[in-house]
This record gives C-alpha cells, structure tokens and sequence, in this order.
C-alpha cells in the first residue's frame, strides 16, 4: 500500500487552473521531494492531499483511505505542516501542543510527556511564557512541526519545513526526519532548497504550471547532471541576470 | 517640511489608494456592501442638507456633530476603519514622517466614506447661502476644514486605540470611554435635561455648536451676521486643531511602526485533561488574552449599563432591569465574527478528526461564560433597584432566551457568513484593522443586533401575556436555540470546513463567490428594485416594529412617562394604540416582504455563473503555491 496517492487532482481558482490533473504517488517508507516554481502548484497540491482544500477534480488516499470521502480516518494517518497558516495565537507554544493532544483523544499525561520533549529537541522550551503571536517565523515552523509529529503519525507532509530556520535547528529537523523515515515512517516534503533535498530525498518529483513534469528517484530525475541544473532544464526557464541593471554599478 | 515631497508623496499615495479601491471593487460581494453603505450614507448626508434647506440650523447642528462622532466610534464597529494603505507599508521609504502622515492623510481622504460626509457637509454651504454671499464663501474652506477634521480626527482615534490596547488598563478604559459616547448619543439627553437645562434641544444645539464638530457652521452663521472676528476665529480654530491632530497622529504613526507586539504574558496555564476541556480551555483563554476580545466584551457589557442608566440622571428607572439583556445583545453582536476572527488558524480544527463539534461548543461555552454571570448580576441588581416588580417576570424571562439565542446566532454568523480578516500575525500595528472588509463588518453587526433582538420575542410575547410562565418559555427558547443553532454551525462546519478555511485564506473568488451563496446568484436574476427594496426592508424593518412599536407599547402598559423619540406616544391617547399596531403591521410587512422575496428568489433555478475574466489577476494573486 502507498503512503500516499495523489489522483489526477484538479483545482482552479476562477478561470486560472492552479493545478491541472496531477498524479503522484509516495511509497511507504520514503522520503519524497516536492519541487516547483514559485505559483506551480505546490501548496495548493499539498492542501488538497491532506484535506485542507477540496479539489475540483480527484482525490487523494493516504495509506489507502480516501481523504476526501473518509476525512477523519485520513487524518488520524497523516502530520501536517502547512505555509504560512495561523495557529492560536493567544496560547503559549506548550499550550498548542497541549490543547491539540487533547482533541486527539491522546490521555493528558501522554501528551505532557511528548509536548516537554518536543519543545526540548525543538528547542522552545526557553521561551515557554511566550504566545505564538510573539514568535518569531522559524519559532512558528517548528512548533508546527512539533504540531505535525506529536500524534505519531505514519505519514508527514511538510510544506517548506526549513524555511526561516536556523541552521542548528536545521540539523535537529534533519535528524528528527532521517530517524523518522528509518522508524518506517513517510514524509512529503516541499523545498526551494535542492541541496537540501538532493541530501534528504529519495524520490522527488517536479511540478510546474500545475502538472507533473518529472518524476522519480533523486538519481533518475538528475539525469547526470546535478538536481538544480535539471529542475532549471524542467521548469523551462533560463536564469537571467547576466545582462541589464547596468545601474546598479557604480 | 519640503511642501514639495509632501505633494509628490500624497499624490502617488492617492493613485496607490485609488488603485486598490478600483481593484476591490471587481469582488461583487464587496460592491454590494459598498453600495449599501454608501445608499445609506447619501441618505443620511441628503436628510442633512434637508435640515439645512429647512432654515433648522440647530438640527444641522446636531446632525454635523453625529457625522463626527461616526468617524470616531465607527472604526470600533468597522474593524479599525480602512487601512488600505498601512503606514508598514512605507517605513523602509527615506521619507520625514510628516511628509509620509500628509500623503496618508490626503490618501485617507480619496475614499467613499469621505465623500459621502463631503455631501452632508454641503449642508453649510446651503445654511451660507441662506444668509448671505459672504457666508456662502466662507462656507467653502469651512466644508474642507471640517472634512479633513473628520478624517483626522477618526485616524488620531485609531492611533490611540493602537497605543491604549497594548495594555489591559488601557484596553479597559477605551472600551468604557466607547460605551460612554455610544450611550450618550442616544440617552445623552437625560444626562443634559437633568444636570444642564431643561431646554435639552437647545443645550445639545448649543454644544454641538461649541464642539469643534461645530466650528465650521459657527464660521458660516457668524459671517452671515457680519460677525468677521468670530468667523476668522472659527476658521482658523478649526485649522489649528487640524494641524495639531495631524501633529499628534504623525507621531503616533512613528510610535506605531517601531513597537514590537507580543502579547500580555501568560498568567494560567491550560491544565485540561480532556478533549473537551481543552477545546474550552483554549478559548477562554483567547478571551482573557487577546486584548481586543476584552476591550470588546467590557464594551458591549458597559454599554447596557451606560444605555440604562443615563435615563436614571431624570429619576427615570424604567430602563434599569433591561441593562443586562442590551449587554447580551451588544456581546453577541460584538462577536458574531469568531472564526473570521481567528483566520487560518481554522486548519488544526479541520485537521484534527473530531474537533468540530468540540469547538464550537467550546466557543459557545465561553461565550455564555464571559456575558452570562455579569448580566444575570446587573439584571438582578437593577431590577432590584428600579422598584418596579412588574419587570421581573418579563427580564427573567428574555435574559436566558437571549443569552441562549446568542450564544446560537453568533456560532451561525460565524460559520454560515464569516468576513475574513488578515491573520493575527500579520496585521499591521492597528490592533482594531482587521482586514479589508469594514462595511462587512459592521453591516454583520447591525443584522446581528436584530437578529439577537428577535431570539427574545417569544419569551417577551409569553411574559407579556402570563407573566412568571414567560420564564420556563424564556428557558426552553434559549436552551434550544443555543443547542440547535449550535448544531447547525458545527455540521456545516464539518463538512464544509475546507470551503470556510479557503475563504479565510485566500478572501472571496469569484467562483467560490457564485458557489458558496448561489443565493445571490438567484436573488441577481430578480429586478433590480425588487432585490433593492427587500434588502432595505429586511434592514430597517426592525425600527417600526421595535422601537416605533414594541418599545413603546411596552412603555404604555407600564405607565412610563416618557416619549423619547416614540412617535406614538406623541399622538393624542385614542391614536396610541392604533399608530403603534400600525407600526408594528409597517415593520413585519416588510420583513414579509423582504423574507418572501428571497424565499422566492431561492426556489428560483440558477445558470452557471460567468466567471469574470476581469477578475482573473485578483484571483491569482492568493493562489500562490
């Protein structure tokens, strides 16, 4: 059984189609890349492969269940992490951690036992006073990772999960992800980086203007050369700024 | 100040703002509400150059001091006013910030709600030209200077707002200080008939005259009298005043773009065990710790008392057992906006199987938790207080039907027609600026103040008639609204949850537009009077039915004295009865008519809606993967 199947997923917004008939699959145990340009489709995929945005057009299952047509069994499976969405923002980091244990039905001194270590391994438990309103953005990444692992989910799915983070952190969440993954667990992860995901994934897959257009191991979708100069190849586009902005030198 | 870089700032600011008005206005379901304001706004603004083509320069006046106390109080109910152009936006710009404030300020002027108010002011030049050539002159500079005033004044309110809502005591006072003036402006006249003069007309006229809301007429009046010294002092009183509000908002503006926010610190933390108590745990606590909440919720409970007890200043204490439920009713419309409020923050109830129905329980929980205990006090206490023992059977039994029917309602609004705002981590430093849905806003907290007005009518109608058995129908219409109504909201938002959280996201699209109120869709298919007159019907229906007829009729059966402003109680004894069954037939034709129409728009089949390919650019812009 696949961890996760996207299904010829379609969405538009008015007349623009942000995603066009997408298909992806993650197999169990993998550590899968998702990489595109800006506005390819990436979060609105990801959104609609966890339940958090209803497609137009197809589905998605995780471990076999149909998100859409069994929402809660799906998202007892699945951690997620999304882009720049709000959280509580009057309740301190540990609080979050606390308060969504709870609704998941998790007995309270689990949840305590796992929200301490959390926020130790992440690193916010200085801060423990704080709000989230008063956390800086790489804070926020890491406690919705925090938020993502605390039910033990089979599955991850993280939207720029290194964004804004400190290297050191970076570290933590590269360790916490590859001990994940070697516990059988599977993570979908989108990145801008490519060394980072040249390093992390195993698969990756190539979105642009909403479609798949490269799929496949790391090594199969480098084709040779490296991650970067493929995706460029991929995306169609030339990198530019070699030539005009004369006024920028003095 | 290099005059010329104020210029060029305030014109590229105009053309930014303007831009952005154009855009907004290509989401349809904004152009209605904007539409609707502004009709109501050249209303009010053509009553006022009425007044002053009547000769009544008292009422012009009065009227001209309303306009200026709306664009003070009015961010308050509108989401901290418009903030097209945040002052964020151009701190990184190397500009003095005076000639960044001038370029706000002469932004701030290119809008509707400016524009209608230009029309009301128009009334001076009318009350000028009465007079005389020269005061009609000079009630040309008046018109401008009272505008920019009005502005002024309504972005220093906002400014101090921004400045007393980082602190509890300070969040505190500006609600008691909103509740106040809000209260004033309909009771104010007891405050003056018992402290000042029993000419309470000619006091109010008076001092709206005194009041810098007045200068400009006071130029106009006294230049028709060939009075010049006291017309040059107006004027040039009016234009220090502008400048020294310009002065302070400027500073402000600077404060305001350099302060960090985090939050009051935590006093209790959440010690729930279970599902349950977690999901009311978390909201309580965004009521202790968001300021804003709290400001709202002291306001809304000070308002009932300030409203009730103004009257008392004539010995009048007939208001007094009804403080409580004008508290319920001002809290429920204070926050029929809770998802809305707590933007994409809605992902983790969607994520997490079964939270739902916890959630809005919870919020509902403590709703009932922050306005039931104060107002079942003060309707205790006051009651009490006024004597008047007939009063009991009819408070006992609307409290508990309003405080259940809000606690009902506000869950609907907030599931069934939720105003996105920007998320709370990326607003700007204006704690009341909430988005870019003002006149949404503050048009969901009118409908929400009938609407919970109406949740009381059956307990009210059966205390009327049997008196104590109104309280077990108070009860039983307030346990069922609260759990039906609660119910609704919770299925809908279960599975509609992912719809609810794109809107919060991403604001209104024009295909979600069509789909998500396919109602107006089939209502854009009646004729265009049609929609018009149901729209107002079902908006001001409830004036002559509540206080053109229920209010006073409840007056007349308790020998209350009072006319206020009950046209009934103005009419000779035998015309009472019959002008307040009449108003009470006027108020439920037209929600009748207004009712029906959408009922019959609603069974009305409806073509798919033509996406707008003008619209396209908009849509993109938040679809960003």
């Amino acid at each position: 059984m696949e961890a996760l199947e996207l299904l010829g997923l379609g969405k538009n917004f008015g007349p623009q189609k942000a995603v066009d008939d997408l298909s992806l699959v993650v197999p169990q145990g993998s550590f899968f890349g998702l990489l595109g340009p800006n506005g390819a489709g990436k979060t609105t995929s990801l959104s609609m492969a966890v339940g958090l945005l209803r497609p137009d057009t197809g589905t998605a299952k995780i471990f076999g269940v149909d998100v859409w047509a069994e929402p809660v069994r799906a998202k007892g499976l699945v951690g997620v992490l999304p882009d720049g969405l709000g959280m509580p923002e009057r309740l301190t980091g540990r609080e979050v951690l606390t308060y969504l244990g709870l609704l998941r039905g998790l007995p309270a001194d689990e949840v305590a036992a796992r929200t301490t270590e959390l926020l130790e391994v992440l690193e916010l438990d200085d801060e423990d006073g704080k709000q989230v309103i008063g956390y800086s953005t790489g804070m926020r990444k890491k406690l919705g990772l925090a938020v993502a692992l605390l039910h033990a989910p089979r599955l991850l799915v993280l939207d720029e999960p290194f964004e804004a983070v400190d290297p050191v952190s970076a570290a933590t969440i590269r360790t916490i992800l590859n001990r994940f993954i070697a516990g059988g667990g599977s993570v979908v992860m989108s990145s801008h980086v490519m060394a980072l995901v040249e390093q992390l994934c195993d698969r990756v897959a190539v979105v642009a203007d909403g479609k798949v257009v490269a799929s496949g191991t790391v090594f199969e979708v480098q084709a040779g050369g490296s991650l970067e100069d493929a995706f460029v190849s991929l995306v169609g586009a030339s990198t530019r700024g070699a030539e005009g902005l004369t006024w920028l030198s003095v | 100040m290099a005059v010329g870089l104020t210029y060029a700032t305030a014109d590229t600011l105009v053309r930014m703002r303007l831009a952005a008005l154009r855009h907004s206005l290509r989401d349809k379901n904004r152009v209605a509400w904007v539409a609707g304001g502004a009709f109501l706004g050249l209303v009010l603004a053509g009553a006022t150059i009425w007044a002053a083509a009547g000769a009544d320069a008292n009422l012009v006046a009065v009227a001209v001091t309303v306009w200026a106390l709306g664009w003070i109080v009015g961010p308050l109910f509108a989401g901290g006013g418009d903030e097209t152009l945040k002052p964020e936006y151009f701190t990184m710009l190397p500009l003095p910030p005076r000639a960044l404030s001038g370029g706000l300020l002469a932004a701030a002027l290119a809008g509707f709600a400016p524009a209608v108010s230009f029309v009301a002011l128009l009334s001076l030049v009318v009350v000028g030209g009465q007079l005389s050539v020269g005061a009609l002159l000079i009630a040309l500079p008046a018109v401008v200077l009272q505008l920019v005033s009005f502005v002024l004044a309504s972005r220093l309110a906002v400014a101090i707002y921004g400045v007393l809502l980082q602190v509890r005591a300070g969040a505190v006072l500006a609600a008691l200080v909103n509740a106040f003036i809000l209260a004033f402006t309909a009771q104010g006249w007891a405050l003056i008939a018992a402290f000042i003069s029993t000419d309470v007309q000619g006091t109010v006229a008076d001092a709206a005259r005194i009041a810098p809301s007045g200068w400009g007429l006071a130029a106009v009046e006294s230049a028709g009298h060939g009075d010049w010294l006291q017309t040059v002092l107006a004027l040039a009183g009016l234009a220090l005043l502008n400048g020294l509000m310009f002065l302070a908002w400027s500073a402000l503006l600077v404060r305001r773009t350099t302060a960090t926010r985090s939050g009051v610190r935590v006093r209790r933390a959440l010690t729930a065990t279970d599902a349950g108590g977690a999901a009311g745990a978390k909201e309580v606590r965004s009521w202790t710790r968001d300021l804003l909440y709290g400001h709202r919720a002291v306001f809304a409970i000070s308002y009932g008392l300030f409203f009730c007890l103004m009257p008392l200043a004539v010995g009048w204490k007939a208001m007094l057992p009804w403080a409580g439920a004008a508290a319920v009713v001002m809290g429920g419309a204070m926050f029929s906006n809770l998802y809305g409020a707590d933007g994409t923050a809605l992902w983790m109830t969607v994520m997490t199987p079964g939270a739902t129905r916890l959630d809005v329980r919870a919020r509902q929980r403590a709703f009932l938790l922050v306005f039931g205990p104060p107002a079942l006090l003060i309707t205790l206490l006051l009651t009490w207080w006024s004597g008047i023992s007939s009063a009991w059977p009819l408070v006992l039994s609307t409290l508990p039907a309003l405080l259940g029917g809000a606690a009902g309602l506000i869950m609907l609004s907030s599931v069934y027609s939720a105003v996105p705002t920007t998320d709370a981590h990326k607003r700007s430093g204006n704690p009341l600026n909430s988005g870019e849905n003002e006149g949404e806003t503050m048009g969901l907290v009118y409908v929400m103040l009938v609407l919970i007005s109406l949740a009381a009518a059956p307990a009210l109608l059966a205390a009327l008639a049997w008196a104590w058995w109104g309280i077990p129908v108070g009860l039983a219409s307030g346990v069922l609204t609260w759990w039906y109504f609660g119910r609704l909201a919770a299925r809908r938002l279960e599975r509609r949850g992912p719809e609810l959280l794109t809107l919060l996201r991403h604001g209104r699209q024009p295909g979600q537009q069509a789909a998500a109120s396919s109602l107006s869709a089939k209502l854009a298919q009646l004729p265009q009077w049609r929609r018009t007159l149901a729209g107002l019907c079902l908006g001001f229906g409830a004036i002559p039915l509540i206080p053109q007829a229920v209010v006073p009729a409840i007056f007349k059966l308790n020998h209350v004295d009072a006319k206020a402003w009950f046209l009934a109680l103005y009419t000779a004894p035998a015309w009472q009865w019959p002008v307040i069954a009449g108003m009470a037939l006027l108020g439920l034709g037209m929600y009748a008519f207004g009712g029906l129409t959408y009922y019959r728009a609603s069974k009305l089949s409806v073509e798919s809606p033509q996406a707008d390919p003008l619209e396209d650019a908009d849509s993109g812009r938040s679809v960003a993967a």
